[in-house]
């Protein structure tokens, strides 16, 4: 391919220049300004200070920190694979071409497009003891209805259904697309050779979306890993600190105790954790290439 | 291009309206967004929820009586410091705000407040007006940051057709604890005779009460709660005591559970418990219930200060709202317009207080037709008796919101008394060492 | 014999499947408009259930009167409209660049891009905050759009998606000595429709649904979103709005995206999997 214009083709880069300028704006440039906040101790007002790797200090010392950490960490593990078994179920429900099959994946995806507030403002009304829709059934049979969202053992698993159910439907969807990529012909011989569905399953279906799979376990844990909305508004934290997540943290700790060089220092934390978590998709994609 | 430039400007220019010539101050509160039941023009004359009926009636009201001013008035959830301290940050903040008294510390030691003595000094309202109160809560460094709008503080509200039915009643007025030990042996009689609990209680997302029945306690013994202003003291044989008696009553279900705030004051209104733990701001609310044949609360509500149950006198952690004027830059007419919304709220302020709140003003308390409203007479004494945090503890809210958390954990059972206690030393102290 | 019924076993399992999740899905969403037309009062005190009613439209009614949804809803048809058009014309401007064109530093600069990806807004908030807070722009529309423009994934999507035009199709054009600008305008960018209506989508149900960066910039009522506003008023109904008036708020505010997504249904689906065949 030839350019034309200018020699060496600088004026090509013109076409790039828009969105670098706001890419250096506003991603990149916040991120180093974070790193560098995260050494002062500074307040909302000013009040800049610097005191070296501290702020990172006081982190591991701070139980509150540690707890957010451990509780943004267990929600992925309770979201993310109980996401990725139940949309693979549906996918494989529901892949074919009859109309019920196709007014149910509607279904399932439309409530991924509601927004988080309106997502916490239906399920309150579900969870809560007093008057919600499971207390009502609770004392249908005769028992007391259960405090979800103040019950430290229950509060992360109850958001983390909250937000299976919010979620579903973008997984669901890329399972779909994976199977349908599949060829017919090797379901039509396996048919012929008398496979059982479990085998069919194993030796087909399963490694055809494996890279499926690990797309969306390594996208749904960076996006768990942010979760923000459903505690904020939910339950704040409580009880006990025990629906904190990291976001949470960072939030109060830079907006509630103006101690905003310390929640950048548990910015980059949450900024390291996700650089991990994306890293995964690419050793995934390796480990299945190497292996073809 | 030209016409994308336009589209740019619009853009940012988005959130300006017509100009106007008259002057605009920018209000902001909060207390809840009821336009929908007060339309503009109809100042309210029954007064059916409270604080946010009286407060829009008000403000609407002022912009009749000054049509050369023009009012915006922006509506936060409670507390509204995140937005607050947004506003500040982003070099916008509001002409006017209510501001609890316990956080003007932080605000004016970071210089985001203007001190008013010598502008109030002119719309004739002295610092000799306020209670002693107020008086101290609003006064730093010589000057005044604030214009107190009301004292208010936590109390027994008490459903009298439940404490009746439980023998709690004696000529009229009810039986209440005068130590840890009776309180106990009376909520026990009471859940036994009326088969509900002797506490209504919100628990849940809860960001101060309990913080505050530990600060009342405390200070009816006189204790030290904050050593110096950057430390806090809390696991001591008093927090344990206190803190153990209502984890006690939560484990003997002496105490409705695992309800928000919205869902205990339902619980309260509908006849379930004996005694809610709730702000003065409720006053009006109930007193509307006790006066509607037909429902629980139907002649038999009345309210009372904490009893004494530790120490030897009477207490009561108080706190305040009051109006600030932050820092900005503002013409001479919004600053006159801003002095004039002062003055006009301080006169209102008996009005204000027919929520339930107690006045903060001398005149307002001496006069017969605010006594004669119920049950103000029992508590006006708290504006002389009630104390707030020293004022030179920074972030009070933070504090309330760190060791309401520790607390619920104690008193639900999710850790140990004296662990939650330490814990909550720590992290309070964590930030106020670390403070900037 | 045994294999038809291991079949029929597993067609049984399906159905069941199916419909336990249809209900726990739907369940959900009935209760709220449930809830939405039953007075506050009856709410408030807690009147035993009945699905027989009494039913109320006042609830929807007292919004109807009231401004500010459609002030949030108007906000957000901006916000979101906006960040689509300057997410499509940037990544797709971009996208050509990489794409498509020389220059000196491209593979090194699309790296440098890509990086960005591993970024979560999140761990830039509270900078970006203090950027916007310097040039007071917060509560304008300008501060709820730029920060979504930043987000390189749309550049990545559109970058493939130039790539992939069979080599070749601009040659006809540069004999005829047209500029980049034009052969991208005339000949290559028609081809990547469908991935701009996938990157459209894409980009607005994100900037529709984002709640962190409004709740911190736009904090003035009239600056909401429609997603920020339904958190104010959830807030706030302990206080005074009442749990009917709530739980209509959110059946309006729900509606408009759902009936977007009922509309564009197809080409959501095909949204998705176009992005990730990339």
């Amino acid at each position: 391919m030839t350019t034309r214009g200018a020699p060496k083709g600088w004026g090509n880069l013109l076409f790039a220049l828009p969105f670098l300028a706001v890419y250096l704006w506003l991603l990149v440039y916040p991120l180093l300004a974070g790193i560098r906040l995260s050494l002062y101790r500074a307040n909302l007002f000013g009040g800049e200070h610097f005191i070296g790797f501290e702020n990172y200090a006081r982190l591991f010392r701070d139980r509150t920190f540690i707890q957010a950490l451990g509780n943004s960490l267990l929600f992925v593990v309770l979201t993310v694979p109980l996401l990725i078994v139940l949309a693979l179920g549906l996918a494989l429900a529901l892949n074919r071409g009859t109309r019920f099959a196709g007014f149910m994946r509607s279904v399932v995806f439309a409530s991924s497009v509601l927004s988080v507030t309106v997502l916490t403002i239906i399920w309150r009304q579900i969870l809560v003891p007093d008057g919600g829709l499971i207390s009502h059934f609770s004392r249908l049979i005769g028992q007391t209805p259960v405090a979800f969202l103040n019950d430290p053992k229950l509060v992360l698993p109850s958001l983390a259904i909250i937000t299976v159910w919010w979620s579903l439907g973008l997984p669901m969807i890329l399972f779909l697309s994976a199977l349908q990529q599949a060829p017919r012909s090797v379901y039509e011989a396996a048919a012929l050779d008398r496979a059982t569905p479990w085998s069919i399953f194993r030796r087909i279906t399963l490694p055809a979306v494996m890279p499926a799979v690990i797309l969306v376990a390594a996208y749904e844990c960076a996006l768990q890993f942010q979760v923000f909305g459903q505690p904020q508004l939910l339950t704040q934290g409580g009880p006990n600190g025990a629906s904190r997540p990291l976001v949470l943290y960072i939030y109060e700790t830079g907006f509630n105790h103006w101690d905003i060089g310390y929640a950048a220092a548990a910015s980059q934390m949450l900024f390291a954790l996700i650089l991990v978590v994306s890293l995964v998709p690419q050793a995934g994609r390796w480990l299945i290439r190497g292996r073809a | 291009m030209k016409r994308f430039l336009f589209l740019l400007m619009a853009l940012t220019l988005g959130s300006c309206e017509k100009t106007d010539t008259r002057p605009t101050i920018t209000v902001q509160r909060i207390f809840g967004d009821c336009r929908a039941h007060v339309p503009k023009g109809k100042a309210p004359t029954a007064n059916p929820n409270g604080e946010c009926e009286i407060i829009t009636g008000l403000l609407d009201r002022f912009e009749a009586e000054n049509p050369d001013i023009h009012l915006k008035i922006i509506t936060v959830a409670w507390p509204g410091y995140d937005q607050l301290s947004a506003e500040y940050a982003a070099d916008d903040a509001p002409d006017l705000v209510t501001m609890h008294m316990a956080v003007i510390p932080d605000y004016k030691s970071h210089h985001l407040l203007m001190p008013l003595s010598e502008s109030l000094k002119e719309q004739g309202i002295t610092p000799d007006q306020f209670t002693p109160v107020a008086r101290r809560a609003v006064s730093m460094d010589g000057d005044i940051y604030g214009l107190p709008f009301d004292t208010w503080t936590q109390l027994f509200h008490i459903n009298m057709n439940l404490f009746a039915k439980a023998g709690l009643v004696k000529n009229g007025k009810p039986v209440l604890p005068r130590n840890a030990a009776e309180l106990l042996v009376q909520a026990r009689q009471f859940r036994q005779r009326t088969g509900k609990p002797y506490f209504v209680q919100s628990m849940v997302n809860e960001k101060a009460a309990y913080a505050r029945n530990l600060y009342i306690y405390l200070l009816a013994q006189d204790e030290v709660i904050f050593p110096d202003p950057n430390h806090i003291r809390l696991n001591t044989p008093r927090a344990r005591e206190i803190v153990g008696l209502f984890k006690q009553i939560y484990d003997e279900r002496m105490t409705t559970r695992d309800q928000d705030y919205g869902t205990a004051t339902a619980a309260f209104v509908n006849g379930q418990g004996g005694v809610y733990i709730v702000g003065t701001w409720m006053i009006g609310a109930f007193d509307a219930e006790a006066a509607t044949p037909g429902r629980p609360l139907y002649t038999g509500y009345t309210v009372v200060p904490y009893p004494v149950l530790f120490g030897e006198r009477p207490a009561a952690f108080v706190d305040g709202h009051a109006w600030v004027m932050p820092v900005r830059d503002r013409t001479p007419a919004q600053t006159k317009a801003v002095m004039r919304l002062l003055k006009f709220l301080s006169v209102h302020e008996a009005d204000w207080t027919r929520s339930g709140h107690l006045s903060s003003m001398k005149a307002v308390v001496n006069d017969p037709a605010y006594q004669a409203q119920p049950h103000r007479r029992d508590l006006m004494d708290i504006t002389n008796y009630g104390q707030g945090l020293p004022i030179d503890v920074q972030r009070q809210f933070a504090i309330q919101d760190m060791l309401s958390e520790e607390l619920a954990a104690a008193i639900t059972g999710a850790k140990p008394v004296d662990q939650a206690l330490k814990d909550a030393e720590t992290r309070i102290n964590d930030m106020l060492t670390n403070l900037s | 014999m045994s294999q038809a019924r291991g079949r029929e076993v597993w067609q049984w399992l399906r159905y069941a499947f199916c419909a336990v999740m249809l209900v726990l899905i739907l369940l959900p969403l009935v209760w709220t408009v449930f809830l939405s037309l039953r007075s506050n009062i009856d709410l408030m005190r807690q009147a035993p259930l009945s699905l027989f009613g009494p039913y109320t439209l006042g609830n929807y009614g007292e919004l109807l009167k009231n401004q500010t949804l459609f002030r949030w809803f108007f906000n957000s048809m901006i916000v979101s409209g906006f960040s689509v058009a300057g997410v499509l014309v940037l990544s797709s401007l971009a996208g050509y660049a990489f794409g498509r064109l020389h220059f000196p530093f491209r593979n090194w600069l699309y790296v440098f891009v890509l990086m960005g990806l591993a970024i979560p807004d999140q761990s830039v908030i509270l900078t970006r905050h203090h950027i916007f807070s310097t040039l007071h722009w917060h509560n304008t529309y300008l501060a709820l759009i730029l920060p979504g423009l930043s987000a390189p994934l749309g550049v990545f999507l559109m970058t493939e998606t130039f790539r992939a035009i069979p080599k070749g199709m601009e040659d006809a054009a540069r004999l005829d000595r047209a500029s980049p600008l034009m052969v991208f305008w005339k000949i290559l960018l028609p081809q990547t429709l469908p991935a701009q209506a996938s990157l459209g989508i894409y980009t607005f149900l994100l900037s529709w649904n984002d709640y962190w960066w409004p709740l911190i910039s736009a904090t003035r009522p009239d600056m909401f979103t429609l997603t920020e506003g339904m958190a104010a008023a959830q807030t706030n109904y302990a206080e005074v709005t009442g749990m009917g008036v709530l739980m209509a708020e959110a059946v309006l505010a729900g509606l408009p995206v759902l009936i977007i997504y009922i509309a564009f249904q197809k080409h959501i689906v095909s949204a998705i999997t176009g992005m990730v065949k990339l």
